[in-house]
């Protein structure tokens, strides 16, 4: 019992980043150790039946990680993995929809579904969609060494050599409106891709943040994934493919084992130390080649490895990172009818209900002001909720329908709706104080009245019982989701790609600490969601550093660039193989 | 074979491959709770290619550790005692401990408080329990500590061992045990009924309310003859109860993990819809989202009900069959439990301090004649608000695992309880949440209302809910009766776990050794599978079941 183990890797937290990695370097036949503290590994990655028959999702809903090289690379199919398509209900381009407003319908135009359809790079023939999804998220940050500019950067390559019109150097500069207003027609339909963006953890709003921020929405929408876009089992059942293939090929996971501190020995991660009360009997398990911290940057630097071994400029600077990406307050409905869209907002050949998840509202879609006052209020006032409800911005997916052979309420004559989603403050910075979250029963009827403005029969007649997790409850019950936030920190121009979580640190590698390396939404690019792309980006790293040798299996980014002086992760093979 | 149309089609421009519309594989076992979990992992390592497929969206069935006070907070709402684990084969084979499993166990097992301030305590260690029974009765108390040492063996020699070798015969059973003296023991013991057997070892009345809610707690009628052995046993088990360190759900994540690292496959969120045949033979199953699992071992842990009427169909059953199936009974009784969410661990006003650090705690029965009465009223379908009574564990005391947010505790308060219970769930739930909350607050003050921060009752329809092959929040899936026991679960034809429809197994808890998580008919299973192919074993017979293969059998 008091034995030390020893390990090729040691990953701290299977939450979807640490079990990608565990999952590509099982792969490349090296022993893995995944440590979670919680009784349950998935991080946000989870599902859960609070009562008998009813199944919610406190987290993460969608697979946003349609396009990712890791399906086929780790031949997810294998360990169960599938999809819910729904059949007939995709079609291309079919944005046949309409947007919300506070007066009623806003349709989508051609001219806005042309437009969509041009910078998601759906329009040529054939598609470059999946290559700009790729460049942007699924591409490891160039060596510091290459300057970074429209020829360099991977979505400008991708659009340059695709779609030469839209190339040029504004596209750098842009906010997500500013793109938007060149190619689409609407307004609601603007506010609402970028609402999706904002919720999906790219400030489109900001300067720069175009292109990040069109797509990580166009990365949930088709041709991505059809809708409805749950995979079956929810999306736990997509963690459990991925936590599958690590132990298929052999790594070793264990729950219960929260993890204290990295050992660091002459300026190398030898090592963890677990916390008394995890289960496992030997407190120390070693690392021959690489620690991996999946688990948040901030107790990763700050608590686990601490001032002994690092200077206190530095220490300074990730307690810096911030955390005011946005909390989502999360709220499911169980209610004893199906929710009934108001009047203003049915349509006779397009009905909600038919389709449950992910055409649920998204609302109000106005305008930017409405858009730009929500965020106002949450990042910059800060404040719990002032904007009345009636004009709150929020999102919902009516995730009771969308499968048959899936049902996620079981529970005779009732119905479960949602959850829907609210941007908040997180809490860290509450002005009115922590206290202020936590007071449910007042941000659940918060959320009930902003439903209303849509649905007319969301009253406590109907409803059963509101299960909400709140950005407090979601750090405590999920350390990776410090202060609430959804995206581990934020995802803007200034930690973004090279300079995500900090310059130094883009790499995944933790300069004058050999052997630690970052695979978490907080400390690496691309951040948060789960696109099975920081473990893909940080393969390219382990393999210049010469912890990864994987097989045939593997392809490297095409837009990856190899640092200088390393082994190359582009694999040696004749050239039909380069990519996929 | 023509491909399926599956009931959803992958967009035009999916990006990836998808699990194939119809697979083959060398066996596919249906529900993934403890017992379709072993035999999976047993036959997955044996080099089978298997398929395990589970309707939930997690796998696990009873081993359940689940947020129902959410946010934040974890019960395991099936299996918490765990009862043989210093026996079942599946421990050891897997050397589950690598997995992290750590499993409590503590001295202090069970205790009883009554409402005068008395209390008893069953513990681990024999004298501790002949301590406190000197508290009631000096004659009990030593006439324990001998009964004990002698029924240990029966435990530890007979019935542990015989839970892991196929049933077999009354008759076979009674030529076998009359080789030795605790085997005639045995036998005089199974003439008797649970009830005799504590009435006639003890005089006290409280002592023999402790000792018979013990024995009879899963499910067993007291006054029925034919089971009076499960005293010994269950009495010897239920002072050897374990927790499982992180919720029970950890040793279905084990088992999972066991059957992944063999190169078996889990799908769940698949609901099976048929059990195929093929010229009268199993030939696999359908599953509701479309896709078809080939194969000629089809292993199903479900229900009876569900695997031969529902996935199989009657019109293929032989006659005998589809009346046993169609005359099973289920559970006698379901169970109804209140979980709390409380600012303080539940601390008991009685004499001994231990109570308060003990595993599991029965609170609200006087008497004998309570017990016997609320049990009646159980299986007539009523419950008396008044004089209800039940067991009560604070999981969190013994796993800080469970409370995300540090400062609260996770308790849980079961009552037996009717499926069909006179006034319906709807009505009657909050009334019995009141009612047992009462109770609780009577033995244990700081229990009060105030102190609650969040409850979650989950009644005997729930489980059915939840669990749908409990039929009738069926947690053995079946009654435990003379005629559904030993060679007669299910039935005399399935009761080693093949049955008359070739190709098809059955390891759940209808058939032998029964339900809880035992290991018992999930390892069976897997050994007449692998005995029918040919298949090597892997895995040896504890030393335990040596002996008494040895000492009776040969």
């Amino acid at each position: 019992m008091s034995k030390e183990e020893r390990y090729d890797v040691v990953i701290i937290g299977a939450g979807h980043n640490g079990t990608t990695t565990a999952a590509y370097l099982a792969k490349c036949g090296l022993s893995v150790c995944l440590l979670e503290e919680r009784p349950e590994c998935g991080g946000s990655q989870e599902t859960t039946e609070p009562i008998a028959g009813v199944r919610i999702q406190p987290h993460a809903i969608a697979n946003y990680g349609g396009s990712a090289p890791g399906w086929d690379q780790l031949e997810m199919w294998r360990y169960g993995f599938r999809m819910d398509w729904k059949a007939g209900a995709y079609v291309p381009l079919d944005l046949n929809r309409y947007m919300l407003t506070t007066d009623g319908l806003s349709k989508v135009t051609d001219v806005d579904k042309m437009g969509w359809g041009k910078i998601c790079g759906m329009l040529t023939e054939p598609m470059f969609f999946k290559d700009l999804m790729r460049a942007t998220f699924w591409c490891p940050p160039h060596p510091p060494e290459v300057e970074l500019n429209d020829h360099t950067i991977p979505f400008m390559q991708v659009y340059k050599q695709h779609q030469p019109d839209m190339w040029t150097r504004e596209l750098l500069e842009m906010t997500m409106f500013d793109l938007m207003d060149e190619y689409l027609e609407t307004e609601p339909f603007k506010v609402n891709q970028a609402y999706i963006a904002l919720v999906s953890g790219a400030h489109g709003h900001m300067e720069g943040g175009a292109i990040p921020a069109l797509c990580s929405v166009a990365t949930v929408l088709p041709p991505a994934v059809a809708m409805p876009v749950a995979p079956r089992g929810n999306i736990h059942g997509y963690y459990h493919a991925l936590l599958r293939c690590a132990i298929a090929h052999g790594a070793i996971v264990r729950t219960c084992c929260p993890v204290e501190e990295i050992i660091i020995e002459h300026g190398r991660a030898v090592g963890v130390r677990l916390r008394d009360d995890a289960t496992w009997g030997a407190k120390k398990i070693w690392a021959d080649k690489a620690v991996i911290s999946a688990v948040h940057i901030k107790p990763t630097f700050l608590e686990m490895i601490g001032p002994r071994h690092l200077d206190n400029g530095f220490l300074q600077r990730i307690k810096d990172l911030s955390l005011k990406g946005g909390s989502l307050y999360m709220a499911h409905f169980l209610t004893r009818e199906r929710l009934h869209v108001r009047p203003k907002y049915q349509r006779d050949d397009y009905k909600y209900e038919d389709y449950g998840s992910f055409t649920g509202p998204f609302y109000p879609m106005d305008s930017r002001q409405l858009y730009f006052e929500h965020v106002t209020e949450v990042l910059g006032h800060q404040r719990s909720l002032t904007i009345p409800p009636e004009r709150a911005m929020y999102g919902m997916v009516a995730s009771e329908n969308y499968a048959e052979c899936h049902p996620q309420c079981t529970r005779p004559g009732l119905h479960i709706n949602g959850p829907l989603f609210m941007l908040v403050p997180t809490p860290q910075y509450n002005v009115d104080g922590v206290e202020a979250m936590e007071d449910k029963a007042k941000w659940d009827e918060y959320m009930r009245v902003a439903l209303s403005q849509v649905v007319d029969n969301i009253d406590s007649d109907n409803i059963v019982q509101i299960f909400s997790d709140g950005p407090w409850d979601q750090e405590f019950r999920n350390t990776g989701m410090m202060g609430g936030s959804w995206y581990g920190i934020r995802c803007d121009r200034d930690q973004w790609w090279n300079e995500r979580p900090l310059p130094e640190l883009a790499r995944y590698r933790v300069p004058d600490i050999e052997g630690l390396y970052l695979s978490h939404q907080s400390s690496a690019h691309p951040g948060g969601l789960c696109l099975m792309a920081v473990g893909y980006n940080l393969m390219h790293i382990l393999i210049e550093d010469g912890i990864a040798e994987p097989g045939d299996w593997w392809y490297a980014s095409p837009w990856y660039i190899p640092e200088e002086g390393k082994i190359s992760a582009i694999p040696h093979r004749p050239a039909s193989a380069a990519t996929q | 074979m023509q491909k399926r149309e599956l009931t959803d089609q992958p967009h035009p421009q999916c990006f990836f491959s998808e699990f194939p519309a119809e697979s083959d594989w060398d066996a596919v076992i249906i529900g993934a709770g403890p017992n379709g979990l072993m035999t999976a992992a047993y036959l997955a390592r044996a080099g089978l290619k298997v398929a395990l497929v589970e309707r939930r969206y997690e796998v696990g069935g009873g081993l359940a550790t689940e947020e129902i006070l959410f946010p934040g907070y974890y019960s395991n709402i099936h299996a918490i005692y765990h009862l043989m684990v210093d026996y079942m084969p599946v421990v050891k084979d897997f050397e589950l401990d690598r997995h992290g499993l750590v499993w409590i166990k503590p001295n202090l097992q069970t205790a009883m408080v009554f409402e005068d301030g008395g209390s008893l305590l069953l513990t681990r260690m024999i004298e501790d329990t002949a301590d406190s029974f000197h508290k009631f009765s000096h004659k009990d108390a030593v006439a324990f500590g001998k009964l004990m040492r002698n029924w240990r063996r029966i435990v530890s020699e007979i019935l542990a061992p015989a839970t892991y070798i196929p049933a077999m015969s009354p008759i076979d059973i009674s030529v076998a045990m009359q080789r030795t003296d605790i085997g005639n023991e045995m036998l005089e013991l199974v003439e008797q009924s649970p009830l005799e057997v504590i009435n006639k070892n003890f005089e006290n009345d409280r002592i023999r309310a402790l000792l018979l809610y013990v024995s009879c707690m899963w499910g067993l009628d007291p006054r029925e003859t034919g089971i009076g052995f499960y005293v010994p046993l269950l009495l010897d088990r239920g002072m050897n109860k374990c927790y499982l360190h992180g919720g029970s759900h950890k040793l279905a994540g084990a088992l999972a993990r066991e059957i992944v690292r063999a190169g078996g496959t889990i799908l769940e969120s698949s609901d099976v819809t048929k059990i195929n045949m093929n010229n009268g033979h199993v030939s696999g199953i359908e599953l509701m989202e479309g896709r078809t699992l080939n194969s000629e071992v089809v292993i199903s842990s479900l229900d009876p009900h569900t695997t031969f009427l529902d996935l199989l169909g009657a019109e293929k059953l032989p006659a005998d069959l589809k009346d046993s199936v169609e005359g099973w009974k289920y559970d006698k009784w379901s169970y109804n439990t209140l979980h709390v969410l409380s600012e303080e661990a539940p601390h008991y006003a009685c004499g001994d301090s231990w109570v308060d650090e003990s595993f599991m705690t029965i609170i609200g029965f006087q008497s004998t004649d309570q017990l016997l009465a609320h049990w009646d009223n159980v299986v007539a379908g009523k419950v008396d608000d008044n004089s209800l009574g039940g067991h009560c564990t604070c999981e969190s005391f013994f796993d800080s695992h469970l409370v995300r947010k540090p400062g609260r505790h996770v308790s849980f308060f079961q009552i037996h309880a009717p499926y069909d219970i006179e006034g319906g769930w709807d009505k009657r739930g909050p009334e019995l949440q009141e009612a047992i909350l009462a109770k609780w607050a009577k033995v244990a003050p700081n229990m009060k209302r105030e102190n609650i921060a969040m409850t979650s009752q989950e009644t005997p329809v729930d489980i059915e809910i939840r669990f749908p092959n409990m039929r009738r929040g069926s947690i053995k899936h079946g009654d435990y009766r003379p005629v559904q026991l030993g060679c007669f679960r299910p039935n005399q034809d399935c009761s080693n776990h093949d049955t008359p429809i070739k190709g098809l197994y059955l390891c759940g808890a209808s058939t032998y050794p029964g339900g809880l998580v035992l290991g018992g008919p999930g390892y069976l299973a897997a050994n007449r599978v692998a005995e029918d192919l040919g298949v090597t074993k892997w895995w040896k017979p504890t030393k335990e079941m040596e002996q008494y293969t040895k000492t009776y059998l040969e």
